[in-house]
């Protein structure tokens, strides 16, 4: 069953060329039943990555265009009267599919951002005072444009510690540049792409991750790294129990697409910049950009074994 | 911490609290005005943490250093010396807050407090200064400890407990510079404090004086005697002879000092014993009859007084030989120290010069003379009172002859006047008379009101004789000190309601003063009294040689052995707990250590596994099984130990074999960055 998830980070490799851990990461997220926040500029295949990840794992895919004017009810849905019946029926915003993406996050207003992001952490929605639960799986991408650009609200830290990832694309190596150009474009191969898994195959998967085997001796290396963040004099601030729950998440579902039953260090090295980077903020950095060479000095300065 | 941070707010408050608590021991000596600086520049200094007020310009603190240094002139009287310079440096620690911008001022201020510190021992060094300096020692460093915590775990008991462990590790180092720390002379001179208000016994004596001494239960010193300690009586300390008389007042003549032939014969069983004074700022030092020291800073005066060469600026142990009954210059007076002993003033005191004839005319003999004297002591009703009338301009026929109340000082002051009259050579000697027995440490406590006078005549084949006319008057003074022959009268201590000496008969309060007081003996006897020659000695007993060179060998190899035990405790977090596959990974890296293989801090055990793969390509096959079974029993099983299988030591073994001694230099080529992908 596994080699679904090869199969499935290949077609997506197809789409996305020359970012196989970026991609990589994406799934890991998914599987890991976190959130993923793409932080890059405009054209850089955020949102081709979200749609790709979408198709391939079969999920039902809305995109919600954050705006300075988006209001919450347009994303969550509103209740229009029917004549017919004489009756309020509740016309569910685009918050309700599987996956979501919300583009350029940071453009809207923070009331419109935190009504996406109470309905991450609580998997509900409340409208007119109905719960309505949203579908299961239930998996934001959120992009946005590096956050000190103009005309954008950057998301407290409050509110990036929902997303259990960040990624940041970069740009792709001139050799897969050169594929693109010559070739298809992304959004054209899209199309072609077909799921690969199945919404139950994917539930099936994210319920094993947490069968994954975490000695003690990797309890302790994540223990090692909050620790270290919470001690260091160079950051403002330690990361939290739920960093540390996520990081263990996301290092297991890294081990799963490693296919392997059991968790090694190199996992949790491998999750951790995307896990921690946009937890941490140097302590003499106010703007904070400085979170993802934090995560590498933590890499480097604490015992792995 | 970062070079441009601010100082967060609650080492402010670590601050504050450290300059008062360094500033606390050297309050008692300045003027009150120096505690209101302290407040202003506290409070100001806390304005501006709460951004209400700036910084002082350029012009205000050249104002202020202006300011206390003309404070200081006007208290001190001088800029130099002492007291002036300590004074000077504690109101610059107290400006010092005004200038503390950052966190590196902040230090600053703490070292400083560290150096004032160090200056209250220049002024005092007992017990009580020595414990309350460990706490300040304590809170400074606690302070220093708060000037690093990060704003989120910024707990003052950690930080107090952090300092405390520091300083607790800082104790073995400590002891062992203590005791081998080469005890220097002094680089240079100090003036040190000179306490004119300090009692004891001065050049020159007038009965009030002696009678101000009585109120004073200062400690003068203290004897400790090798054997038992002699009787009441025999306990005549003497300090100083005063020879000269200008109708008031005893002094000292001129002569007395400096060393001469001692033209003595030592007689009788002696005392040995050892004396520890405490600084004085005079140059007298305290002995028996009969005298005589091997230490070099005393020497013998022509008296047959032992004074020091310097006065005694600190404290000072000595050790003395007694022969309490030898003859001293028997044979014959010099002409010059003749006359000095029979000098009197001109046309004072007529009366007294007529008893004297007239008892030269019953007594032709001196000895008889002086029997008879001390009998008329004895026998006329003379008082002893630490409350006399008031004497006149012939003090001692008033008092001979009209009061007949008087004290030591008195009835010494006239006997030796009516023996000069009568043409023998005599002298009053000063020094205290007595002491308290401390049965915890079997040694004698002199206090201030132990002080006596009393006469030495000299007589033709006996020399300088000691006869005490207190005793005919008042023999409980002698046989059971001052408090018993003040009874009556309770004049003892008056004045000082508050001193502890005074309650002698309450039995617990007693025991806790003669506590206290061997504790402060033990201390200045083994912790003060520990200088040069006690380590000379120390080093002679313990290396059998005292020179330098040996002594800093020894020294180093005992650093190092204080230093191995606690690097162990410092760098022992780096081996956590091992278990099984813990060990056999130290064992690996250790071997692989040598060929120059070194796993990064951060390098997982199959990124390590990856160089060594490029870096030993001979041994590929142990190293897989190696690294298979390590992360096969590391992260594979939840139980920590991974099972009882010797698999991983027959591997590790296997490898180590296969190892090569030594390997031909080659560049590693790093493999299995941290981006994933740790390749299999």
């Amino acid at each position: 069953m596994r080699d679904v998830l090869k199969q499935a980070t290949d077609a997506i490799n197809q789409v996305l060329l020359g970012k196989q851990q970026a991609v990589r990461l994406a799934v890991a997220c998914i599987l890991a039943k976190g959130h993923l926040l793409i932080e890059d500029l405009p054209g850089m295949g955020k949102t081709t990555l979200s749609q790709a990840l979408a198709r391939v794992m079969g999920l039902s895919y809305q995109r919600i265009q954050f705006t300075s004017d988006l209001l919450p009810g347009d994303i969550l849905g509103t209740s229009v009267f029917d004549r017919n019946t004489g009756a309020f029926v509740f016309h569910p915003g685009p918050i309700f599919a599987e996956l979501v993406l919300a583009d350029e996050i940071n453009r809207a207003t923070p009331k419109s951002q935190s009504a996406l992001l109470e309905a991450m952490e609580e998997g509900q929605v409340t409208v007119d005072g109905a719960t309505r639960p949203l579908p299961e799986p239930f998996f934001v991408i959120a992009t946005q444009n590096p956050a000190s650009q103009g005309g954008t609200f950057s998301l407290p830290e409050s509110q990036l510690d929902r997303f259990l990832m960040r990624l940041s694309l970069g740009y792709p190596a001139p050799a897969a540049e050169k594929v693109l150009l010559q070739g298809d474009t992304g959004r054209a191969r899209l199309d072609t792409l077909a799921p690969v898994l199945s919404r139950a195959q994917l539930q099936a998967l994210q319920a094993q991750v947490p069968q994954i085997t975490a000695s003690e001796a990797i309890i302790d290396y994540i223990l090692r790294l909050v620790t270290r963040t919470r001690e260091s004099h160079l950051c403002a601030w330690g990361l939290s129990p739920r960093a540390s729950l996520g990081l263990l998440a996301a290092a297991r579902a890294w081990a799963m697409l490693e296919n392997r039953g059991y968790v090694i260090p190199e996992d949790v090295q491998a999750v951790l910049p995307a896990v921690v980077g946009h937890r941490l903020r140097a302590s003499d950095d106010p703007a904070g950009h400085g979170g993802g060479s934090l995560a590498q000095r933590l890499l480097n300065e604490v015992s792995a074994v | 911490m970062s070079g441009h941070a601010l100082i967060p707010r609650n080492s402010l408050v670590w601050l504050l609290t450290a300059q008062i608590v360094a500033l606390m021991p050297h309050l008692p000596r300045l003027p009150l005005w120096v505690a209101g600086l302290w407040l202003g520049c506290a409070i100001w200094r806390v304005q501006i943490q709460r951004m209400r007020w700036g910084y002082p310009g350029l012009p205000v603190r050249m104002l202020a250093l202006a300011a206390v240094t003309l404070g200081v002139y006007l208290a001190q009287g001088t800029l130099i010396g002492l007291d002036a310079a300590v004074m000077l440096l504690l109101m610059l620690f107290m400006l010092k807050l005004l200038e503390m911008r950052k966190p590196r001022d902040a230090l600053v201020v703490i070292y400083l407090g560290l150096f004032i510190v160090a200056t209250a021992f220049l002024f005092d060094q007992s017990i009580a200064l020595a414990l309350f300096q460990c706490f300040s020692l304590l809170v400074l460093v606690a302070a220093l400890v708060g000037l690093q915590q990060t704003p989120g775990r910024n707990d003052p008991a950690r930080a107090m407990r952090t300092g405390g462990i520091l300083l607790l590790q800082a104790v073995p180092l400590m002891l062992v510079l203590f005791v081998l720390f080469p005890r220097m002379g002094p680089l240079w001179a100090v003036n040190t404090p000179g306490q004119q208000a300090r009692t004891g016994l001065a050049e020159s004596m007038a009965p009030a004086d002696v009678a101000e001494l009585a109120r004073s239960a200062e400690l003068a010193f203290r004897v400790a005697f090798d054997g038992a300690v002699p009787a009441q009586p025999q306990l005549y300390w003497r300090a100083m002879t005063l020879t000269s008389f200008d109708g008031r007042r005893w002094s000292q003549s001129p002569l007395a000092s400096g060393s001469m032939p001692r033209n003595w014969v030592p007689q009788g069983e002696p005392y040995r014993y050892q004396v520890i004074t405490s600084a004085s700022h005079q140059p007298w030092v305290f002995s028996l009859r009969g005298a005589s020291s091997d230490d070099e800073r005393l020497l013998l005066n022509r008296d047959f007084i032992l004074q020091a060469r310097r006065p005694l600026s600190q404290g000072m142990a000595y050790r003395a030989t007694s022969y309490p009954d030898s003859l001293l210059e028997p044979q014959e007076l010099e002409p010059l120290q003749r006359q000095l002993s029979l000098q009197l003033p001109e046309g004072m005191d007529p009366r007294s010069r007529a008893f004297a004839d007239e008892l030269r005319q019953q007594h032709p003999d001196d000895a008889e003379l002086l029997q008879a004297l001390l009998s008329h002591f004895n026998r006329e009703p003379f008082h002893y009172t630490l409350r006399p009338a008031p004497l006149g301009r012939h003090s001692n026929d008033e008092f001979l002859f009209d009061s007949r109340r008087g004290f030591c000082a008195h009835f010494a002051g006239a006997m030796t006047f009516v023996l000069r009259a009568a043409g023998i050579p005599a002298r009053v000697v000063a020094g205290y008379q007595g002491g308290e027995v401390n049965p915890r440490g079997n040694y004698v406590l002199v206090h201030q009101f132990d002080a006596h006078a009393w006469v030495e005549a000299w007589l033709p084949g006996q020399g300088w004789i000691s006869v005490d006319p207190t005793f005919q008057v008042a023999p409980e003074r002698i046989e059971q000190g001052l408090q018993e022959a003040l009874q009556g009268e309770g004049s003892f201590l008056e004045g000082s309601p508050l001193t502890a000496v005074r309650y002698r008969n309450i039995g617990w309060l007693n025991n806790a003063r003669l506590f206290w007081d061997d504790l402060n003996y033990q201390w200045q006897l083994r912790v003060l009294g520990y200088q040069s020659d006690r380590q000379t000695e120390f080093f002679r007993r313990w290396l059998g040689s005292a020179d330098w060179q040996r002594i800093g060998l020894v020294s180093l190899v005992i650093i190092l052995l204080c230093m191995l035990p606690m690097a162990w405790w410092i760098l022992r977090p780096a081996r956590r707990q091992l278990n099984r596959q813990g060990r056999a990974w130290l064992k690996l890296n250790r071997r692989l250590a040598r060929l120059q293989l070194q796993a990064a801090t951060g390098e997982g055990p199959r990124a390590w596994e990856q160089r060594l793969l490029l870096a030993l390509p001979g041994q590929r096959v142990e190293i897989s099984r190696f690294f298979d079974e390590y992360v096969r029993l590391a992260y594979a099983s939840r139980q920590p130990g991974g099972g009882g299988s010797p698999q991983l030591e027959r591997r590790l073994c296997a490898l180590l074999r296969a190892l090569p001694r030594s390997r031909p230099p080659r560049p590693i080529t790093l493999a299995g960055l941290p981006d994933g992908e740790s390749g299999r």
